[in-house]
């Protein structure tokens, strides 16, 4: 057989062996390459959707801003007890009549509070999350703290927080207060409230007595010896 | 005539069973680089860009345990689980590594009120509709279609986001569900039998009145 048909063989055997080789590697390995896609059919149509670039605006938004004063047909444009937590002048003592206490509510804040909350706040709320931890470690360690100045995070059962009412509790969760930024925009409105709830109650908690009980349930709570006595 | 009389080589012999043998394998190999070569496990998956700013999901959802929904928090209400504005990170990053190099496009960003040019990962094709409250409140993981993000500190593309994909769970919806309050913990596994933990996928799927629609409009709207 002349050389020839036998390097000829050879190479389409090698270039054949190429597509699987790349396949297998696409298949293994992570990359920044762009994603290929063979047949675009209307993959990436000219429009933009939410979160989109556009080259065209000075900032880049394809969503625009709204013009400074509009207010949301869907906005709470309330400025009372649900918007602002206030009735008559101060703070809300109770929630809002919309919006009435129930324990469904209460779980609803719990939830919340442990989504928004419980990194810094701590799960019972002494201010002993585990990005307060996290950020004492970093303050310690200069050298990994990028210049990191923490203040730790208010323990919600100081007695000066435990007194405010409950409206005075949601208008910092929606405003801020000193290092802690507003959550108005990132919680809607109502969730606000059931965490505002569930604060007082998780207040309530930390500092409860038995007369806090309802006498059907004292029966049934778990006895905890706090104070065990002394083996004789 | 016939003065000249061509002889085939002796070689030549081997014509017809190789031509056989390409015939058999060309078809075959053909079929196979196409299946796989066009596969979006191939094409998609793995697709993981650099990003503006070197977050680690690792970090922060998978270390420190924040819950998806702090920054994503649209993803129960809206069809996209959007992108966190810049004051999301600032919550903390007023304060936090402020000095950071790493962060420094966070800073530019919060002073400009321009945001940050983050690249998108996860892009189904504009013809396909996807409502992710429609999927969260109902018991679907974070984790079953966007693989273990709380482990990776640049985000990739896990699953293949095909057509085909997406229908293999809407006709077999049972082993994605559990109940809604665990979307967000993706290393969360049922503890039990086989048995118990169909019995418990059951029970959200008729409490929840789960019947995934397979009709075009369902997604090609």
């Amino acid at each position: 057989m002349p050389k020839f048909f036998v390097y000829l063989g050879l190479t389409v055997i090698v270039l054949a062996m190429l597509p699987p080789a790349l396949i297998a590697r696409a298949r293994t390995r992570n990359t920044d390459a762009r994603r290929i896609h063979y047949i675009q059919d209307m993959d990436n149509q000219p429009k933009y959707r939410a979160q989109h670039a556009n080259p065209i605006f000075a900032d880049g938004r394809a969503m625009r801003p709204p013009v400074e004063g509009t207010i949301s047909r869907t906005a709470d444009v309330d400025a009372g007890h649900r918007g602002r937590g206030v009735v008559g002048g101060a703070w809300a003592t109770t929630l809002p009549p919309e919006l009435p206490m129930t324990m469904e509510r209460l779980e609803r804040g719990q939830e919340r509070y442990e989504i928004y909350c419980t990194m810094c706040h701590g799960v019972a709320g002494y201010g002993d999350g585990i990005i307060n931890k996290r950020a004492n470690e970093l303050m310690n360690n200069p050298a990994i703290g990028n210049g990191t100045a923490w203040v730790q995070p208010k323990n919600i059962h100081e007695p000066e927080i435990r007194e405010q009412p409950v409206g005075q509790i949601f208008n910092s969760i929606t405003n801020g207060i000193r290092n802690m930024s507003g959550y108005g925009a990132q919680i809607p409105v109502d969730d606000r409230w059931a965490i505002a709830a569930y604060v007082k109650a998780l207040q309530r908690s930390q500092s409860a007595r038995m007369e806090d009980v309802p006498p059907s349930r004292r029966g049934s709570l778990p006895v905890i010896d706090l104070m065990p006595a002394e083996e004789e | 005539m016939g003065r000249y009389h061509f002889v085939f080589p002796r070689w030549s012999n081997l014509l017809l069973p190789g031509a056989l043998v390409v015939g058999a394998v060309t078809p075959l190999y053909v079929v196979l680089v196409v299946a796989y070569g066009f596969s979006p496990k191939t094409t998609d998956v793995g697709y993981e860009p650099a990003q503006p700013v070197p977050f680690s999901h690792a970090l922060h959802a998978g270390e420190l345990g924040m819950d998806c929904r702090y920054c994503h928090n649209t993803v129960e209400r809206a069809a996209k689980a959007a992108i966190p504005p810049t004051q999301t990170c600032m919550n903390c990053h007023t304060q936090i590594h402020k000095d950071s190099p790493q962060i420094a496009p966070l800073l530019e960003s919060y002073q400009s009120g321009n945001p940050i040019a983050w690249n998108r990962v996860h892009d189904l094709p504009d013809f396909a509709f996807f409502d992710h409250s429609a999927h969260v409140t109902r018991g679907v993981s974070c984790v079953s279609c966007h693989g273990r993000i709380d482990r990776m500190e640049v985000v990739y593309q896990h699953e293949p986001l095909s057509m085909g994909w997406c229908l293999e769970c809407h006709r077999n919806p049972d082993e994605a569900l559990r109940d809604p309050a665990l979307v967000t913990d993706l290393g969360w596994t049922f503890e039990g039998t086989a048995e118990e933990a169909a019995a418990e996928q059951a029970r959200w799927k008729e409490l929840h009145q789960i019947n995934p629609s397979q009709d075009c409009s369902t997604c090609h709207r």
